[in-house]
């Protein structure tokens, strides 16, 4: 018997079914793309274009969009920095479920602090969390501004609002930086053809 | 924009690829079998013969153990009230996303405050929630005492456990009941057969 955090008496159950099982059903392995960015970066519209391309390949993902997790699992979460930082842990969390289902599951959310990424980075395997950070500039992301919060952001109506006044911390050593050097105005299925490629390299398109 | 919760400014975001195309990829309907009843009743014996049989037949499930979520997502929580409905609320949240990725999401959890069960049979559309509930005495579950804790909680060295000291509530309609016939348990595998035949009545094993 385990004690464990908040609950003791916790036994941890087998299951005959496993990843592998899952994996050789699927014909493809299992990991969290994690796709983190200022709002407006192009995140969501990434997650779409490889969720479509990796569809049109028979393969399985499933996207975990902040924005949508606000609306059910972590409805009770605001914006403040611990908030912020159980949103993560959560999706993290939820995400490491996803992978071991033998999902790409694909996590799209700002995720600005680097020790709260990398904290879903230890909940996975080695090598089965791969980070994704849309380099986009604060001034490119504003002049986007797709759903008018930098506007509200700069009138003061929204506060700690991320790259204004909250900070973000970019990935200091994370598997892939989009768009690529030299390539600033990669479209988002280029940009997804490029996550594939890493994908196939690495194996996670076969069982 | 939309105010949610405790969030404001919050937008829902779609995508191309939806339920539809997913299950037609997986040849099979998502939903959630939602395991109740008190420890040692056999919801995660019955949860594994479950997966095995549908895999079996080439259909992807995966279980959402409450000791397992609580080694992980619901590492936070405890036994008390409240915290046992955060737990059962998450489950419900993220059985609901399993759901909707195309999956046979089978939840196995004692979860036993009714209100707490219906609010999750609530959050999945359609009525894709299976509840099958676990209809063992608890003179059986506690013969068994697969983990010995309710001879901790007879010592009194476990508070509020459910059964000993804190309550079960059964479901009042749920769409399978598992009971012992003639004195007897049913095996894993036929508990598990009952269930598969109630998903393929319902259609959830094949794509529309």
């Amino acid at each position: 018997m385990a004690t464990n955090g908040k609950a003791t008496n916790i036994v941890w159950h087998k299951s005959s079914v496993g990843k592998l099982h899952r994996q050789e059903l699927l014909q493809q392995k299992g990991c969290v793309i994690w796709i983190t960015g200022l709002s407006g970066s192009g995140k969501s519209t990434l997650a779409c274009a490889l969720c479509q391309a990796l569809y049109s390949r028979g393969k399985l993902t499933y996207i975990l969009d902040g924005d949508n997790v606000r609306h059910g699992l972590n409805r009770d979460l605001s914006f403040k920095a611990e908030d912020r930082a159980e949103n993560i842990r959560r999706i993290g969390e939820v995400a490491k479920l996803f992978a071991d289902a033998g999902l790409i599951c694909i996590a799209s959310v700002i995720s600005p602090y680097r020790r709260d990424r990398d904290a879903c980075r230890t909940l996975l395997p080695e090598g089965d969390f791969i980070e994704v950070f849309m380099d986009v500039p604060l001034q490119i992301c504003e002049s986007r501004d797709p759903k008018g919060l930098y506007k509200l952001a700069r009138a003061g109506k929204i506060k700690g609002f991320t790259g204004i006044d909250d900070p973000y911390e970019p990935p200091l050593n994370c598997e892939l930086v989009l768009p690529q050097k030299g390539n600033n105005y990669a479209s988002p299925c280029e940009m997804a053809e490029t996550v594939i490629s890493f994908l196939e390299e690495k194996g996670f398109l076969q069982a | 924009m939309s105010t949610v919760g405790n969030s404001t400014n919050i937008f829902w975001q779609e995508s191309p690829v939806g339920k539809l195309e997913r299950q037609k990829l997986l040849n099979q309907k998502g939903c959630v079998v939602w395991i109740t009843g008190l420890s040692g009743s056999g919801k995660s014996t019955l949860a594994c013969s479950l997966s095995r049989e549908l895999y079996t037949r080439g259909k992807l499930s995966y279980i959402l153990d409450g000791d397992n979520l609580r080694h992980g997502l619901n590492k936070d929580l405890g036994f008390k009230a409240d915290d046992r409905t955060e737990n059962i609320r998450r489950v419900g949240e993220v059985a609901k996303l399993f759901a909707d990725a195309g999956l046979i999401c089978i939840a196995s959890l004692i979860s036993p405050y009714r209100k707490d069960r219906d609010a999750c049979r609530a959050m999945l559309p359609d009525a894709n929630f299976v509840e099958v509930f676990m209809n063992m005495p608890l003179e059986l579950c506690e013969a068994r005492d697969s983990k010995g804790l309710y001879k901790l909680a007879r010592a009194g060295k476990i508070k509020g456990f459910t059964g000993i000291d804190d309550p079960y509530e059964p479901p009042l309609k749920c769409e399978i009941e598992i009971q012992q016939k003639d004195g007897d348990c049913p095996t894993p595998g036929a508990m598990a057969g009952e269930v598969v035949s109630y998903l393929e009545e319902k259609g959830y094993l094949q794509d529309h």
